[in-house]
């Protein structure tokens, strides 16, 4: 079985008392504590302005799984970021600089997960952790 | 300036045949800024029940419509289960998704796992309508909307707009100009019509008095595209824990 930890700390001192939160979850294959996602895909893209991406294609084999996508903004310019979509419902803004882990449940084939930077071209890092994916017999 | 942080790391020693080791640390800071941002939640935590013959439903976690739309919102979530088949569902709503109507499912939270990721809050258009005060009143007459109940301290109808704009309403906040009274909805919500009509604000006259409130300029609600829903998978409790930090 593959063991691939992932942990978060946050720490702030925003409050009047200090704010700490740290946790550590193994990345497991849905519903089981004996069998780790032992499949991922890592990649490094130059996103340039103005169009909207596929980073990652929903497929059938992720529906219902416990999948978990890592997105990192590497543009050092903080007016950069892109916006994450899934499914055509804008998740959020990644800044330059920022992170998000997030479980990717592909609901259907439109499931994807797409990207649109703003500002110029923002250079990101992602990582899939998932299970259960076979590779597309080839189309063309 | 606060200062906030948050750093993850993953690590695998056997899932390729070489070391996965990955950092990332991020300051936390407003939208295109290098300023910390200033606001959080707090962390939370909630356990949700359901009766066993009941239905599981969602319940809302953050709701757009109470922060600001297109910044640097940054939401931490960690299902604290350890029983390895229960989950919780985090959900958006808005366009497309098939976990239920104009809902988009982001993914499931297993026992002990945890997200992080930047929302865009983007909440719906509040219904809003005038409320003008009108007409002959005498002291001591009742007007009534939404549960609150104001007794005229005069005849004058900016004044009593003003008893009116200074009450607190459970579902609108107010604004007045001179007998007028603009209404607006605490909350997004997409009625598929106009909600509020004059027939919906009581009025007690006494003998002989033609007091009136008529609503106007009444503007329909759309719903919020962003709210934050979450599910538990099972009817026995499931605990999570939350923070959300905002601008």
């Amino acid at each position: 079985m593959a063991t691939t930890t992932a942990a978060v700390t946050l720490t702030s001192d925003l409050l009047s008392d200090a704010l700490s939160v740290s946790t550590t979850t193994t990345c497991m294959k849905a519903g089981t504590t004996a069998d780790g996602l032992d499949q991922m895909r890592m990649g490094r893209n130059e996103v340039p302005t103005g169009t909207s991406f596929d980073l990652l294609d929903a497929t059938t084999a992720g529906i219902d799984k416990a999948n978990k996508v890592y997105i990192a903004n590497l543009s050092t310019d903080e007016t950069y970021y892109v916006i994450v979509v899934i499914d055509a419902k804008v998740i959020g803004r990644l800044y330059g600089g920022d992170w998000m882990f997030i479980p990717w449940n592909m609901d259907d084939a439109t499931h994807d997960l797409e990207v649109t930077a703003y500002v110029g071209t923002n250079t990101i890092e992602w990582v899939k952790f998932h299970e259960n994916e076979t590779l597309a017999t080839q189309g063309d | 300036m606060a200062t906030t942080t948050a750093t993850i790391t993953i690590n695998s020693t056997d899932l390729l045949t070489d070391e996965l080791a990955l950092t990332s640390t991020t300051t936390l800071t407003t939208a295109g800024t290098s300023t910390g941002v200033t606001q959080t939640t707090g962390l939370a935590r909630k356990t949700m029940t359901f009766a066993s013959s009941g239905v599981i439903d969602s319940e809302v976690l953050y709701r757009s419509d109470d922060y600001t739309a297109d910044k640097a919102n940054k939401v931490y979530i960690k299902n604290t289960s350890t029983t390895p088949a229960e989950y919780f569902e985090i959900m958006i709503t808005g366009a497309g998704g098939t976990a239920g109507g104009g809902v988009t499912e982001l993914g499931r939270l297993y026992a002990g796992d945890w997200a992080f990721f930047p929302w865009n809050a983007t909440g719906g258009t509040k219904e809003t309508f005038i409320a003008t005060i009108a007409g002959t009143w005498v002291a001591g007459e009742t007007w009534e909307f939404d549960g609150v109940n104001i007794a005229a301290a005069n005849a004058t109808v900016a004044d009593i707009a003003a008893q009116i704009d200074a009450a607190q309403f459970p579902n609108w906040v107010t604004s007045r100009s001179g007998a007028a009274v603009t209404f607006v909805a605490r909350e997004s919500v997409d009625a598929g019509t106009v909600v509020t009509a004059t027939a919906d604000i009581v009025i007690v006259q006494s003998g002989g008095s033609d007091a009136t409130s008529v609503v106007s300029s009444a503007a329909m609600g759309t719903k919020s595209l962003s709210d934050i829903y979450i599910k538990p998978s099972v009817h026995t409790g499931m605990t999570y824990e939350t923070l959300l930090i905002h601008e």
